[in-house]
């Protein structure tokens, strides 16, 4: 016993001393992103994407908004910062659009950014706050085994919500199990079902009708597809895990969460575009961007990196690395991902749909995003897990929803019709 | 006669006995499955194909593919960040013990105005969660310069890890008679010597789980890491965050990637820690 006392003395003193040994400066940029998150992708972001650019880039990124958030309001409250430059979605920006450097000077050459994405950047104001980054959306996803029980007549590439329940019954009666999987996990991205697809392909509204008649019916086909939907489905995050084991034959997921599976096994599946409802075939783009902050310790370095994610051939090496699409103008290569091309085709498909109804990310909700987002949650929870009277539920529901929407002011976005002041639910 | 019925009188006994054994085993080999098929998995999967780890049913020999972890150890900074990670700890432990200690040691011995009062407020600690201290702390910290340093970090940690090793400390040195110590004085010790040659080894195994405690606080605690640490990220802030949504074969790898240092460490210190529990020396 006397023997670890001075061997834990020494280890203890051991410890001490590297403490002095803290941290030395370094002038790498620090790309501080919400994208890109999952090991392999920041892999390929930092091996194939900015190892081109000519000054090192620190790319870091975390799929946590906390810390994201914290960090980067800790270095604007402190008045200095290591952050370089910024990588989120357009709604991330919002909270922190007055700390953010115009970056409408900057010169990106004969590049032709998509205009619309463009006015989103400047969120509201006259300066360009953000600048486009890349773009994605959410798509549907099938093992080519599902196909064989498609219902009579149904058209994979223009499914209606009605014949997705159909083809769900279906494979759960004949296969024995339920076969349809939805992303309802805590990282799961079923919130956007709910405001880009459900509801417009329902009501042609995400708010303004959030208690309509049409938004009940929306709810009650839900819940009929949710009968047939594998109950495990309240833990899924990413569709392509489920995918590629096969607990699930049918899915619909973000662009991204699908990639692996659509890599891994191009053959076994297919991607096809989102069903549609009674007001069309509601979608929902995804849009990333870049900033710099009021505290980035170069902001010419940090503009540069700006300008060099916009070539064409940076989006495209990002495309490969992230599986989201350009945003600027660019012809692409035709030895592509198998992800790429497959989500690609469905995306035009829907995209290009005669009943296509695209929605926005929601505008101008600033801090209350999250409460938004809460709201759509909340209800999914409460009609389809616990059951309670849908009438009933989304009157509550459309009571926060108003607060949430008063309290912030917001205008309508599509596909609700543009309002002056704050969108109402009626 | 006499024999036939001390046998039989026995073999109940012996019944019970055995009886008892068989239950006595089973609780253990339970325990034991308990805390070694998940890891035991970890590591299958870890050292598994892409394939075999979507596979189903699931293979329990390992692949013996190497991919998985060969891509941590090849992705960037992973060696940096598991250096800060047992920094952080090892000073985050070495802290909170020099601090921890004596507190308890001064809880437990002497009588002082508002005794009570600061067992409270040490557990007090805990009650405000990370989220809520990080902005003000990383703002304080980019200020003063602590920004981004192991030490500033494991100052945090020690702060999430003092409450445990003062109130472990405090039990153990309550568990230890004053008289013990008195004897020492009476035999020519100073209070120093008396503490350092006489309670100092009875509690030392105690100090070992304390320890034990504040190196995996350290190690598993995510949100101060990720917001304080940027070039010095520990490995947990690293990996952790973006793992959740990372592919299951390399949740597999990662996970071992993580697990493995703390076992290490628990392993090395497990002499410490049986000796608390009366197996000493193994």
């Amino acid at each position: 016993m006397k023997a670890m006392i001075p061997r834990l003395t020494s280890a203890v003193l051991a410890a001490g001393a590297v403490v002095g040994t803290a941290a030395t400066a370094n002038a790498d940029i620090l790309f501080w992103s919400t994208q890109a998150a999952p090991l392999e992708e920041t892999q390929a972001m930092r091996e194939q994407v900015l190892s081109g650019f000519n000054e090192t880039v620190d790319y870091q990124a975390t799929d946590d908004r906390g810390p994201w958030l914290t960090r980067i309001e800790a270095e604007l409250e402190a008045g200095s910062g290591t952050i370089g430059l910024l990588g989120a979605l357009h709604g991330e920006f919002v909270s922190l659009s007055d700390n953010l450097i115009d970056m409408s000077d900057i010169d990106l050459g004969d590049v032709t950014v998509n205009p619309t994405f463009q006015e989103l950047g400047k969120l509201g104001t006259d300066e360009q706050k953000y600048l486009p980054w890349m773009q994605a959306t959410y798509i549907m996803a099938a093992n080519r085994e599902a196909l064989d029980y498609l219902p009579e007549g149904a058209d994979v590439n223009a499914l209606t919500y009605d014949e997705l329940i159909e083809w769900a019954r279906v494979m759960a009666e004949e296969t024995g199990s339920p076969k349809f999987g939805f992303p309802a996990g805590p990282s799961g991205l079923k919130h956007r079902f709910f405001q880009g697809y459900l509801y417009p392909s329902y009501t042609d509204s995400a708010v303004t009708k959030f208690r309509s008649p049409e938004a009940e019916e929306a709810w009650n086909k839900f819940k009929e597809l949710w009968e047939y939907t594998n109950p495990a489905s309240t833990g899924y995050g990413f569709m392509q895990e489920q995918l590629l084991t096969g607990d699930v034959w049918v899915a619909w997921d973000h662009t991204a969460r699908l990639a692996d599976a659509f890599n891994q096994r191009p053959d076994d599946f297919v991607a096809f575009p989102a069903p549609a409802g009674p007001t069309g075939r509601g979608f929902m783009p995804v849009i990333a961007g870049f900033a710099i902050p009021e505290t980035a310790p170069d902001v010419e370095a940090a503009k540069e990196l700006a300008a060099y994610m916009l070539r064409p051939e940076t989006q495209i090496a990002t495309l490969e690395a992230t599986n989201f699409f350009p945003v600027v103008e660019v012809d692409l290569p035709d030895d592509m991902p198998d992800s790429v091309r497959l989500s690609g085709t469905a995306i035009a498909a829907m995209s290009g749909a005669d009943d296509a109804n695209p929605s926005l990310l929601p505008v101008g909700l600033g801090e209350n995003n999250g409460k938004f987002n809460q709201v759509f949650n909340d209800t999914f929870e409460r009609i389809v897990l616990a059951g309670q009277d849908v009438r009933t539920v989304l009157d509550e529901q459309a009571d926060v929803l108003r607060d949430i929407m008063e309290e912030s002011g917001a205008s309508c976005w599509a596909p609700d019709e543009p309002s002056e002041g704050a969108c109402p639910v009626e | 006669m006499t024999a036939v019925t001390a046998t039989e009188a026995a073999r109940p006994a012996a019944d019970i006995r055995s009886r008892g054994r068989l239950v006595f085993v089973t609780v253990i080999v339970i325990l034991c499955v308990w805390v070694l098929v998940p890891i035991y998995l970890l590591a299958i999967n870890a050292f598994s194909s892409p394939d075999q780890v979507n596979a189903f049913p699931k293979s329990f020999v390992p692949g013996f593919e190497t991919d998985n972890i060969n891509f941590f150890l090849g992705f960037a900074g992973v060696g940096k960040a598991l250096f800060n990670s047992i920094l952080v700890a090892g000073i985050t432990m070495v802290l909170s013990i020099l601090l921890g200690a004596p507190a308890g040691y001064a809880l437990s011995r002497f009588d002082f105005h508002g005794k009570d009062t600061f067992r409270v407020l040490v557990l007090m600690t805990r009650a405000f969660p990370l989220p809520l201290l990080a902005l003000p702390l990383a703002v304080m910290f980019i200020r003063t310069g602590l920004d981004d340093t192991a030490f500033g970090l494991a100052l945090v940690h020690t702060t999430l890890a003092l409450p445990f090793a003062v109130l472990i400390t405090f039990s153990l040195f309550s568990g230890i008679p004053v008289e013990l110590e008195e004897a020492a004085w009476t035999l020519g010790c100073t209070r120093f010597q008396a503490f350092y040659k006489v309670v100092l080894p009875l509690i030392l195994p105690g100090i070992a789980a304390s320890a034990v405690f504040a190196f995996v606080i350290s190690w598993n605690e995510v949100f101060a890491a990720a917001v304080l640490t940027i070039e010095n990220r520990t490995l947990t802030a690293f990996l952790l965050q973006s793992l959740d949504v990372s592919p299951l074969h390399l949740k597999f790898a990662g996970g071992a990637v993580l697990v493995a240092p703390a076992l290490i460490f628990i392993f090395v210190v497990r002499r410490y820690l049986f000796a608390m529990w009366g197996i000493a020396n193994r």
